[in-house]
C-alpha cells in the first residue's frame, strides 16, 4: 500500500502538511508544491518496491516490511545516505531520517487520506485513472460537448 | 482516565465540518476525524487540523482586565461586571439607550447571540448587529428581495448532483476546501464547471471555462449572460410564467449587453461569455456559488440579485442540483442572522420595524417596550462612535479595528468612546482600545448550537474547561444583563435554544435532543418536522408565490484607477488563514506557512516598477499605506494587484465607499498605488 495522487484534484490547500505534522508530533512527511499558478503536487514517499534508502542504510533503520519502506529510529544514526539516495527528495534527515510511515498504528489509516477536502489522495493505485476514464465515458455519451 | 471522543463543530469556516475533540485529564490532546458527517465526510482543511493549536496558545485572556494607564490591570469577575454595568448604565442614563451599540459575534453560538441580540433590545438599543454585514449583507438583502429567503437554497453534498456549476466570486477551494470534494464528484458525472474571478486560483484550477473579468463589472457579466440566453431563446418560458414576475423588465434591461460590450466592461473574450451562458442555461441542473467576491462591492445587493436573476430565468430552482449558494465565510454567521443579531432583523428576520415584530417580542420577551429599528449597522456604529452619537459599546469576538475598512479611521472611532468593553479570547487589536476586557471561551470549551451555511443546525458539544477564569460566552452575556438589572436565568445552552423554538419559527422543531448526533437543516417549524434542505421547491414566501426578478443597471466600482493611483487591489483570503487572523496567526502551524504581507502582482506590472519577486513594497491608497513585499504572478491580469485580508495591513488601504442598501463596504475594489521602498 501506499498513498496514492489524482494530480486531477489537488486544490494545493496543505491540509494533508497540517494533518501529517500533527499525527506525527510537529514532523510532517508530506510536502505540497506549486507548478507556478497552475498546479499543485502533494510528494511523499513511494513505498519503492527496490528503495533505494534501504539499500544504502548501513544499520538496517529503514527496511522493507511487506510493501511499506519502514523506519526503526532506534537504528538510525542520521547519517543522511538515504536522503542523498532517494530520488524523489521525501527523505530527509535533521537529527535522524524522516519519512513517510503510512500512519503506522492509526487504526483509520494515513490522516493525509482521510482529511484531504479534495479526495485527490487515495489508497487506491487506480482511483485517478478509473475517474479519468469515467469523465472519458460521459464526454463521449454527451458528444464531447462541454 | 480514559481518552474521550467529543463531537464539535469546527470553528473556522462556514462550511460546518464536524470533528472530534479527543480530551483526557481535562485536556484536549488531538483531533480525530468524523468520517460519517455529511458535508466533510471526515475531510478537514489546513485550518481545521490546526484547530487545537489556540486552545492553549500563552496569549489567550485568562482573567477580566481594565485598563490601567498604558498597560491592563487584572481584576476580578464582580469588579468586571460592576465596571460594565457603570459603563453601559451611565451612557444609558446620560445619553439615552440608543447612545449604547452592541456587536454580536458569528464565531459565537446560536445561543450566545440569541442572548447578545436580547441584551441589547432589552436594553432599549436597536443598535446591534454582527460581521456578517463586512460579508453577506448583500445576501441577506438582495435574497429576501427576489426569492424570499436568504441562505443557501440547496446543500453542500446536493453539488454533487449538480451538471453545470457556476462560481462567481469565490475562491472556494481555499476558503470553503471540502466544497471542492463536492464539485469534483459533479465533474466526473460529466458537469461542466465555469468560474468567474478577476484571479486565477485553485478554484479555476477546476474550471472548464474560466472568466477572469475585471474586478467589479459582475452585474455586467451576470447581464451579458442574461441577454445570451433570453436572445438565443434558453429560458425556461414555465417557469417564468408560473413562478417569477418582472421578467420583461429585464429582458429590456439587459437587451443592450450584447456578449461584444459586456466584453468591452468586463474583459472577457465574447466567446467565453456566450458559452457560459448556454452551459448554464441549458443543463439539466445548474448551481450558481459565489462569496465575497459578489457581495464586498459598492453594488453588492444588485450582484446579489442579477445572480438570481439568472437562475430564474432558466428555471434553476427548486430542484436536486440547482439553486443560488452564497458561500458564508464564519462558523456561524448563517446563525448570528437567523437569531437577530442584525441591525434591521428581530429573531427570524422579522423585520424590527414591523409593529408587529416588535408586539410579539414584547410578549415573548415579557417586556414594556422594545426598540423598533433598523438600527446601526456594524459600520455605521463605528461612524457613529465617531461622531458621537454612541457613547459606549460591548463587541463580542469581533475585530472591526482590524476588519473594518479604512481601518485607523475604525480605531480613531472607538477610541473616542466613553466606555468600551470587549469580550473575545486574545487581546485583539479591538481588545486594545477597550476599558474592560472579558475572557470568553472557545468553541471546544463551550456547548451550543451552530448553523453552517447550507442552513444546517449542529451541536457542538463542550471538550475542556476554558483557561483560567474565562468563561463561556452564554455566562458572560448572562452576568451582564443581571448586572445591569434584568433577568437572564438560562442554566445551560439548552435553555437558551428552549426559547429560540418558541421565538424563531425555522428553528421551531430545532430541539436539543434532535441535535443528538444528528443535525437537522432550517427551515424546521415543528418538533416533527425533518428539516428542508432544498427551498422553493413549492414557490416562493413572498406575494402570490412568486419570486421577483429584480432588473439591476450595471455601475461601475466606487474608485476606478487613476494617475496618482494607478493599479486597482482587489482583497482576498488564503488557504491557511482565515479572516483578521487573531487566531491563525497565533496557530504556528499556519502561520509558519504564510507569515507575511505580501502583495500580488502581474510580471509585466512589476518589471515597469523594477520590482522583483519577493522585494519589499509600499502599497498606498489615498486612506494610508503600508508595507508588504511583492509575489509575481500570472495570476492577475495587468493593473491589478492582490493582498490577502488576514494581516493587519491591508484594510488601512480598502475603501469605506458601502453599497447604499446592504452597508457593506466595497473591500473588493480600490485604486492603489505601489512603490519600491528604497
Amino acid at each position: 500500500m501506499a498513498v496514492y495522487i489524482d494530480i486531477n484534484r489537488c486544490i494545493g490547500c496543505r491540509s494533508c502538511e497540517v494533518a501529517c505534522q500533527r499525527v506525527h508530533g510537529g514532523h510532517g512527511h508530506i510536502n505540497v508544491h506549486y507548478v507556478r499558478e497552475y498546479a499543485a503536487v502533494p510528494v511523499l514517499c513511494h513505498h519503492c518496491q527496490e528503495a533505494g534508502c534501504t539499500m544504502v542504510c548501513f544499520t538496517g533503520a529503514l527496511y522493507k516490511e511487506g510493501e511499506r519502506t519502514a523506519f526503526d529510529v532506534e537504528k538510525c544514526t542520521g547519517c543522511g545516505l538515504c536522503a542523498l539516495a532517494c530520488p524523489f527528495g521525501v527523505v530527509w534527515t535533521d537529527k535522524i531520517a524522516h519519512k513517510c510511515d503510512l500512519c503506522q498504528g492509526r487504526e483509520a489509516g494515513p490522516a493525509c487520506i482521510a482529511t484531504c477536502p479534495a479526495n485527490a489522495l487515495s489508497d487506491d493505485f487506480d482511483l485517478a485513472t478509473r475517474r479519468a476514464r469515467e469523465r472519458t465515458v460521459r464526454a463521449a455519451a454527451v458528444g464531447g460537448k462541454r | 482516565m480514559t481518552k474521550v471522543l467529543v463531537p464539535t463543530v469546527c470553528p473556522y469556516c462556514g462550511a460546518g465540518c464536524g470533528f472530534y475533540v479527543a480530551a483526557e485529564r481535562e485536556r484536549a490532546i488531538g483531533i480525530e476525524y468524523m468520517s460519517d458527517h455529511p458535508v466533510s465526510q471526515g475531510a478537514l482543511c489546513a485550518k481545521g487540523n490546526a484547530a487545537l493549536e489556540i486552545l492553549y496558545h500563552p496569549d489567550r485572556l485568562t482573567s477580566p482586565l481594565k485598563r490601567k494607564g498604558e498597560g491592563w490591570a487584572r481584576i476580578s469577575w464582580p469588579e468586571a461586571l460592576d465596571l460594565v454595568a457603570k459603563g453601559l448604565g451611565q451612557a444609558r442614563k446620560k445619553h439615552g439607550p440608543r447612545s449604547l451599540a452592541f456587536l454580536s459575534s458569528s464565531k459565537c453560538s446560536n445561543e450566545d447571540n440569541y442572548l447578545m441580540q436580547k441584551l441589547a433590545r432589552l436594553l432599549g438599543s436597536p443598535h446591534i448587529d454582527n460581521c456578517a454585514r463586512l460579508c453577506h449583507a448583500p445576501s441577506v438583502v438582495g435574497l429576501n428581495k427576489t426569492l424570499g429567503a436568504a441562505g443557501m437554497t440547496n446543500p453542500i453534498p446536493d453539488i454533487a448532483s449538480s451538471r453545470c456549476i457556476f462560481i462567481i466570486g469565490s475562491n472556494l477551494a481555499e476558503n470553503h476546501p471540502v466544497i471542492s470534494r463536492w464539485i469534483h464528484r459533479a465533474k466526473d458525472r460529466g458537469a461542466t464547471v465555469i468560474v468567474a474571478d478577476p484571479r486565477a486560483t485553485p478554484t479555476s484550477w477546476m474550471a472548464d471555462v474560466f472568466l477572469q473579468l475585471e474586478p467589479g463589472t459582475d452585474v455586467a457579466l451576470l447581464n451579458g449572460m442574461a441577454q445570451v440566453i433570453i436572445n438565443e431563446g434558453l429560458i425556461d418560458r414555465e417557469y417564468i410564467g408560473l413562478k417569477t414576475k418582472g421578467f420583461e423588465a429585464l429582458a429590456l434591461e439587459v437587451k443592450d449587453f450584447t456578449p461584444q460590450r459586456t466584453a468591452e466592461i468586463t474583459g472577457i473574450a465574447p466567446e467565453d461569455i456566450v458559452r457560459a451562458a448556454r452551459a448554464y442555461a441549458t443543463s439539466p441542473a445548474s448551481a450558481v456559488l459565489y462569496s465575497m467576491g459578489i457581495t464586498q462591492h459598492s453594488t453588492g445587493t444588485d450582484n446579489v440579485q442579477a445572480i438570481s436573476n439568472l437562475a430564474l430565468i432558466c428555471g434553476q430552482m427548486g430542484r436536486p442540483g440547482t439553486g443560488v449558494m452564497p458561500l458564508r465565510g464564519q462558523n456561524n454567521v448563517q446563525g448570528a442572522c437567523d437569531m437577530g443579531a442584525l441591525a434591521e432583523f428581530y429573531p427570524g428576520y422579522k423585520r424590527a420595524s414591523d409593529p408587529a415584530t416588535l408586539k410579539f417580542f414584547r410578549a415573548a420577551w415579557k417586556a414594556e417596550d422594545l426598540p423598533p429599528g433598523p438600527g446601526l449597522t456594524a459600520t455605521e456604529m463605528i461612524e457613529a462612535a465617531g461622531s458621537g452619537e454612541i457613547r459606549a459599546m460591548y463587541i463580542m469576538g469581533e475585530d472591526p479595528a482590524n476588519s473594518d475598512p479604512c481601518s485607523e479611521h475604525a480605531r480613531r472611532s472607538l477610541e473616542s468612546l466613553d466606555f468600551l468593553v470587549v469580550q473575545d479570547i486574545f487581546m485583539t487589536a479591538t481588545a486594545q482600545l477597550a476599558d474592560v476586557v472579558l475572557p470568553g471561551a472557545v468553541w471546544a470549551e463551550k456547548e451550543g448550537s451552530y448553523t453552517n451555511t447550507e442552513r444546517r443546525v449542529q451541536w457542538s458539544h463542550k471538550a475542556i474547561e476554558p483557561p483560567g477564569e474565562a468563561r463561556s460566552d452564554r455566562e458572560i452575556i448572562c452576568d451582564v444583563a443581571r448586572s445591569l438589572g434584568l433577568q437572564f436565568d438560562y442554566p445551560d445552552a439548552a435553555s437558551v435554544l428552549e426559547e429560540i423554538n418558541r421565538t424563531v419559527p425555522q428553528y421551531g422543531g430545532v430541539l436539543r435532543e434532535r441535535l443528538e448526533g444528528s443535525s437537522l437543516v432550517w427551515p424546521c417549524p415543528t418538533a416533527d418536522h425533518p428539516g428542508t434542505p432544498i427551498l422553493h421547491s413549492m414557490g416562493f414566501s413572498l406575494a402570490e408565490g412568486r419570486a421577483s426578478i429584480v432588473p439591476v443597471p450595471f455601475s461601475p466600482a466606487a474608485e476606478a484607477a487613476s494617475g496618482d493611483h494607478p493599479f486597482i487591489l482587489t482583497t482576498g483570503r488564503l488557504a491557511v488563514h482565515h479572516n483578521a487572523g487573531s487566531m491563525t496567526r497565533r496557530s504556528p502551524s499556519l502561520i509558519s506557512r504564510e507569515p507575511d504581507l505580501y502583495v500580488e502582482m502581474n510580471r509585466e506590472d512589476a518589471a515597469a516598477l523594477d520590482v522583483e519577486d519577493g522585494d519589499e513594497v509600499r502599497v498606498a491608497t489615498v486612506r494610508g499605506e503600508t508595507a508588504a513585499y511583492a509575489r509575481l504572478t500570472d495570476r492577475l491580469k495587468k493593473g491589478v494587484v492582490f493582498m490577502p485580508i488576514h494581516f493587519p495591513g491591508t484594510n488601512i488601504l480598502t475603501t469605506d465607499a458601502t453599497d447604499p442598501e446592504a452597508r457593506i463596504p466595497e473591500f473588493k475594489v480600490c485604486a492603489c498605488n505601489v512603490f519600491r521602498r528604497d
